[in-house]
């Protein structure tokens, strides 16, 4: 298309060609993504011409971009501003005031912002003066500073919403991670250098600090010895399904014939999860030595990393950390004189959380939307990416087996508890006093003392009144509650005994005995002054807005459920929703293709259950409030050109009947 | 065609609600249940496309055998396997039957997923049954009544989405009424490899659209439509003419193109609606073109012959048939046969064939042909011959390479040579004889359905009748023997064509006792070592193969 070649800088033509070489020759489509990205870099958004360009670019068809455009929330179709502002509105976010910081911040900006109730996406409202746009985003993977908001690529923290004004002129002065040292009841492994004030992210400060030796050591191993290793350290996945890594590992034949990949899942955004954030922006060198390792045990001669979009300085870190790495022919042609070829490349979401789920983050990164695959028969590790044997691992993940490798297998074992070894991240945020990350021997720490002596407990004058202990898609747990749960006594048997939720294990086992799950680490505590109908409607609205809408009973359902808090919310609640709300998420749970299914279910199933009164008493009115007609008969017939003419056709009957000849 | 001798397919043994069947390895447990009686209702299924299995509506309850610690499965009491059925209920769509596999489609729990997935499906989509093209033939009316809830539990306003899209020049979309199903999506880029369709937007918002640089207008887009298990997809020439309850419907096959695609004629009073493809994996699998499909209005034009004419003096009046047929005997008498051309047809039926071929011989005719139709194939149903029974010709005689005797005809009609042309079905200007010459000819007997120049310069005209209105066979390129029925009756005084050939050959010789399309049939059964043992009855609905083309060169 001329048209657009002529508007093609040649420093963008080159990124695009670069973007394309990352991928297989015959896999093109896998550079959709990148390509629409850095399109939207270049002109701000992606209008119809982008959307012909680059899928003849690709050699797809225009429909193949379209779909992709409007599936991933950060690709726009119209311009926004010079100035972009996204206010996190997910749940941590929502407690700590992201609403009133977007109501300041459009009162400030000069910014009517219109709901489009019947709308997908959270509307982009511009400002009358085009100077400054805004919209509202889902989780943003920074729960433990929340409130927080992006000002262009930029993360703002700790957003005061009286002081949202400073957002529009100078917000670098905004930022403030400051993380207290370590707590007493820590166990830093994969977090030992974060927060320190003598680290940088750079190769240099990693190799000083006997950095990739775990590398070199792996390389002298066999891959069988390194898949052993990871299979005696009883590693469990760190991204919320807690799968056994090593059994996934060995899902992989050592004689396979096609080409193994192994993608690392940095698609971090369960909402209350921050940890792969802090990984990738303060030691990327940690995750890259995590995934060379796994290359070489697995023999994938390709490593990709699926970053989540809203994390664009955190690719680019990991950008130099791959260029700094190959440098030093940690990853490249013969790596460290193995005659192992492997490569690293970064893939960049735009802003769905439906690809943290394996298969769907496989279908994004070829490309397409990120509908996730039935299982049977599309196992990742047989059918996976271009339908290659494939291993996904979370971030925190794939680091731990960097330290497997240092420590062995067994003593790797040792920490932790039987079938929960090692340390995890967990992440604090919600109504505590010092929310934030802390890395605990897994189980070695109860969750009161998570709460109380590690994030500090409540604010002042405030009770907990429920905790979601494993990311927003956990089943929420009650501060009253009592759970029967097995546990080592102190003479070493097991016992089943009755405990408080604060004296629950944080481990995965405890937490499924409780009815909820350890999930992704991403602890949400809420007090006594939270609103349950309020706060569900909040996890409502995210997962209505992330569901792919591939299957029926999500696509459905997730929206029916917000709806129906929606109206709780406005006055209008009928005596039957609390029970409407607990079928309707009784027939999404386990029917759908993929686990968003229980993450959407889960909330509602656990808050209406567990706070029966509070939903009650928003429940109250006999009748539903009237609505409107949706057609009335004129308006459907005028829709759909209904022809009330007799038709045109007439082939001669009629006439020959009259005269008797038929 | 030569049978492949193949192994007997490998058998294994499963359990569909507590009775244990045996099925072919490979055999996908949906269709496995059905086979056993048991339908599963489903949406996003379809055993001619890849399998999505999005729309959860074949979700049912599996197990596997349980295993003992020998690695073998433990037996019950009754000596069969004992099943550790799966907690989760799993769709029946995606996966083939396995030794010793448990299915349950009737369970409680069963059931309860397919009430909630029709309850789903049901909240955001609009009661507009009243006027929605699919009523009557819509699975989702259908399930509803079988697993839906009387009244519906949903308060809320329902998203609103676009209707009423011309996603191509044939195809109407309506995007509210769209399950998502992305059967259409599937259509398209798997069997037509034409990547039109696709899903924009997200969650219940998600849309159904084309591109609007790239439309919906491949040669195939009708057969989302017949796909379409609701009324989203509807075709844009059917939509709004009539009620599906009130169609007749009669088993054909497409007469456009050499191929033959095994057909449904929607009909009713006389009047063609629509015209869908019918299974046929010898020939058309489940589908059938645009072209083909559409290709029936000309039935029912104003362009009809309806009443049989005569050249009286310089004027062309109606006749009575026997008056017409009469007419056409004594002129063609007047004449030897090396003076006579047949032009035929490769649209004709293998019966129609047989009586030209024996009106060539009755009257001492050699030259004889079919018009070739040739164009570019697209390498999925349409064929580079266009005529459906160019085959037929052949085996009956009437040609051994279509369309080498053509030029003779036209040069000995030009040269003065050929006194009498009969054309059946054909127009002789398109073999390159201009009007002139025609009207120069002292007979010129013409056998048509619609008007034309050569029915002007006719000296008898005989009106007779299309595909969808006689009785008949034709071979399809493959070699393939199959069957027209009959849809409607044929307009005015028009004739079936075999009645009208036999009244021909009687009126020239005399003889008798065909009374019937059968006893032509018989009759060709007779002489054509093809058709030996074969009837019209014999034929079925689905054809038989009587030609191996790979042994014709």
């Amino acid at each position: 298309m001329d048209l657009t070649n002529t508007l093609i800088s040649t420093g963008l033509a080159r990124k695009m060609d670069d973007a394309i070489r990352r991928y297989p020759a015959d896999r093109k489509r896998s550079a959709a993504m990148p390509l629409l990205h850095s399109w939207q870099e270049e002109f701000g958004f992606i209008g119809d011409e982008g959307v012909r360009w680059i899928a003849e670019k690709l050699d797809l068809q225009p429909i193949n971009i379209l779909e992709l455009v409007t599936f991933y929330p950060m690709f726009r179709q119209a311009p926004a501003s010079k100035k972009h502002i996204r206010v996190c509105r997910t749940l941590s976010c929502a407690m700590a005031g992201s609403y009133e910081v977007m109501e300041k911040a459009c009162a400030a900006a000069g910014i009517v912002r219109h709901r489009d109730e019947n709308g997908m996406h959270n509307p982009i409202s511009v400002s009358t003066d085009g100077k400054y746009s805004i919209e509202f985003v889902e989780c943003l993977a920074s729960c433990g500073t929340a409130p927080v908001c992006m000002v262009q690529d930029e993360l703002i923290e700790n957003v005061e919403p009286g002081a949202v004004s400073a957002l529009l002129t100078n917000h670098q002065s905004l930022i403030s991670h400051h993380q207290p040292p370590p707590h007493p009841l820590e166990h830093r492994l994969i977090f030992k250098n974060i927060g320190r004030a003598d680290w940088t992210p750079d190769i240099d400060c990693y190799l000083r600090n006997g950095g990739y030796e775990q590398l070199r050591n792996a390389v002298k191993m066999s891959r069988t010895e390194i898949v052993n290793e990871v299979k005696t350290s009883g590693l469990r996945g760190r991204g919320g399904a807690g799968f056994p890594c090593g059994v996934k590992w060995s899902f992989i034949k050592p004689d396979e014939k096609k080409p193994v990949y192994l993608i690392c899942n940095a698609d971090e955004s369960e909402p209350g999860t921050f940890k792969d954030r802090y990984i990738i922006h303060e030691d990327p060198h940690q995750l890259i030595e995590g995934i060379l390792i796994s290359c070489f045990a697995l023999n994938a001669k390709t490593g990709y990393i699926y970053i989540r979009g809203e994390f664009p300085e955190g690719a680019q870190i990991l950008e130099r950390a791959i260029e700094e790495a190959r440098e030093n022919n940690f990853l490249g042609q013969n790596m460290l004189g193995t005659g192992f070829d492997v490569e690293i490349y970064i893939h960049r979401g735009a802003g769905a959380y439906i690809c943290g789920e394996e298969t769907g983050l496989i279908e994004s990164l070829e490309g397409k939307r990120a509908y996730p695959r039935i299982k049977p028969p599309y196992f990742p590790a047989v059918l996976g990416l271009y339908m290659c044997p494939t291993i996904v691992n979370n971030v925190e993940t794939l680091c731990h087996v960097k330290h497997i490798v240092d420590m062995g297998g067994a003593n790797y074992a040792r920490l932790g508890r039987p079938n929960n070894t090692g340390t995890r991240i967990v992440c604090v945020s919600g109504d505590v006093q010092r929310p934030g990350y802390f890395e605990i021997e897994v189980g070695a720490v109860t969750l009161g003392q998570l709460i109380y002596d590690m994030a500090g407990g409540p604010r002042y004058g405030r009770n907990v009144k429920a905790v979601i202990p494993g990311g927003s898609s956990a089943k929420v747990l009650r501060a009253d509650e009592r759970f029967k749960l097995k546990l080592k006594q102190p003479d070493g048997t097991m016992a089943e005994q009755d405990v408080s939720l604060f004296e629950i294990p944080m481990d995965f086992d405890s937490l499924a005995a409780a009815g909820s799950m350890a999930g992704s680490g991403g602890v949400i505590v809420l007090d006594d002054t939270r609103d349950m109908v309020w706060t569900l409607n909040n996890i409502n609205e995210f997962y209505a807005h992330e569901s792919c809408g591939q299957c029926t009973p999500c696509r459905e359902g997730s929206l029916w459920m917000k709806k129906i808090t929606d109206r709780m919310l406005l006055g209008g609640g009928v005596v039957q929703d609390p029970d409407t709300l607990k079928t309707v998420a009784d027939n999404i749970a386990g029917r759908t293709i993929c686990a968003f299914g229980e993450a959407c279910a889960w909330p509602t199933q656990s808050f209406v259950e567990k706070f029966k009164n509070e939903f009650n008493q928003r429940s109250q009115k006999p009748a539903p409030p009237a609505m409107p007609p949706e057609y009335m008969p004129g308006e459907l017939i005028d829709h759909d050109k209904i022809r009330t003419a007799p038709l045109p056709r007439n082939p001669g009957w009629e006439e020959t009947a009259t005269a008797g000849t038929i | 065609m030569s049978e492949q001798v193949l192994a007997p397919p490998q058998l294994v043994n499963v359990q569909i609600n507590g009775v244990w069947h045996q099925f072919p390895k490979g055999t996908r447990v949906i269709e496995a249940c059905e086979q056993a009686g048991s339908y599963v209702p489903r949406y996003c299924y379809h055993k001619k496309l890849s399998s999505p299995g999005n729309c959860r509506m074949c979700l049912i309850e599996m197990g596997l055998p349980k295993m003992g610690p020998d690695r073998k499965p433990e037996l019950g009491e009754d000596g069969k396997p004992v099943i550790n059925w799966m907690p989760r209920p799993q769709i029946s769509c995606a996966q083939d039957v396995s030794e010793g596999m448990g299915v349950r489609t009737d369970s409680p729990l069963a059931q309860e997923c397919r009430k909630g997935v029709m309850e789903f499906l049901l909240i955001n989509h609009p009661l507009d049954c009243p006027i929605c093209d699919q009523a009557g033939e819509c699975r989702l009316q259908e399930f509803s009544v079988e697993y839906g809830n009387a009244e519906s539990r949903f308060l809320e306003n329902k998203v609103k989405k676009p209707k009423n899209i011309d996603l191509g020049p044939r195809v109407t979309l309506d995007d509210e009424r769209c399950i998502l199903c992305s059967r259409c999506i599937r259509f398209c880029q798997e069997i037509v490899h034409d990547d039109v369709l696709g899903f924009i937007d997200r969650g219940s918002h998600s849309v159904l659209t084309a591109h609007p640089g790239k439309r919906l207008e491949n040669n195939y887009s009708l057969n989302t439509v017949d796909i379409c298990p609701v009324g989203a997809l509807t075709s844009s020439d059917f939509r709004f003419q009539m009620r599906v309850w009130f169609l007749k419907e009669t088993k054909s096959f497409c007469t456009s193109c050499a191929t033959g695609c095994n057909t449904i004629i929607g009909t009713r009073e006389d009047m063609i609606y629509r015209q869908t493809p019918r299974e046929n994996n010898a020939v058309n699998s489940s589908w059938m073109c645009d072209y083909g499909r559409l290709n029936f209005g000309y039935l029912q034009s104003d362009k009809r012959l309806l009443q049989p004419e005569i050249l009286s003096g310089d004027k062309r009046i109606a006749a009575e048939w026997n008056v017409a047929i009469t007419q056409a005997a004594v002129q063609l008498k007047h004449f030897a046969g090396w003076e006579i051309a047949i032009l035929a047809s490769g649209r004709m039926t293998n019966e129609e064939l047989w009586l030209t071929s024996q009106l060539a011989k009755v009257l001492g005719i050699d030259l004889i042909d079919i018009v070739p139709r040739t164009g570019p194939t697209d390498d999925i149903l349409f064929s580079a011959d266009r005529n459906p029974n160019t085959n037929g010709a052949r085996v009956l005689g009437v040609t051994s390479v279509p369309g080498t005797r053509l030029r003779d005809i036209a040069d000995g009609i030009v040269a003065g040579r050929v006194k009498a042309l009969i054309a059946l079905g054909e127009n002789p200007i398109d073999i390159g004889l201009t009007i002139a010459q025609l009207k120069m000819l002292p007979a010129l007997v013409v056998m048509n359905i619609l008007t034309d120049d050569a029915t002007q310069a006719a000296t008898v005209l005989l009106p007779s009748f299309g595909f969808a209105e006689k009785r008949g066979s034709m071979i399809n390129g493959k070699g393939r023997l199959q069957r027209l029925n009959r849809a409607v009756r044929g307009p005015g005084q028009a004739r079936d064509d075999w009645e009208i050939l036999r009244d021909f050959i009687q009126a020239c010789s005399d003889r008798n006792g065909i009374y019937s399309i059968e006893d032509v049939f018989r009759q060709m059964s007779e002489s054509i070592p093809q058709f030996a043992g074969l009837s019209l009855s014999k034929i079925g609905d689905l054809g038989v193969q009587v030609l191996n083309m790979e042994a014709i060169p």
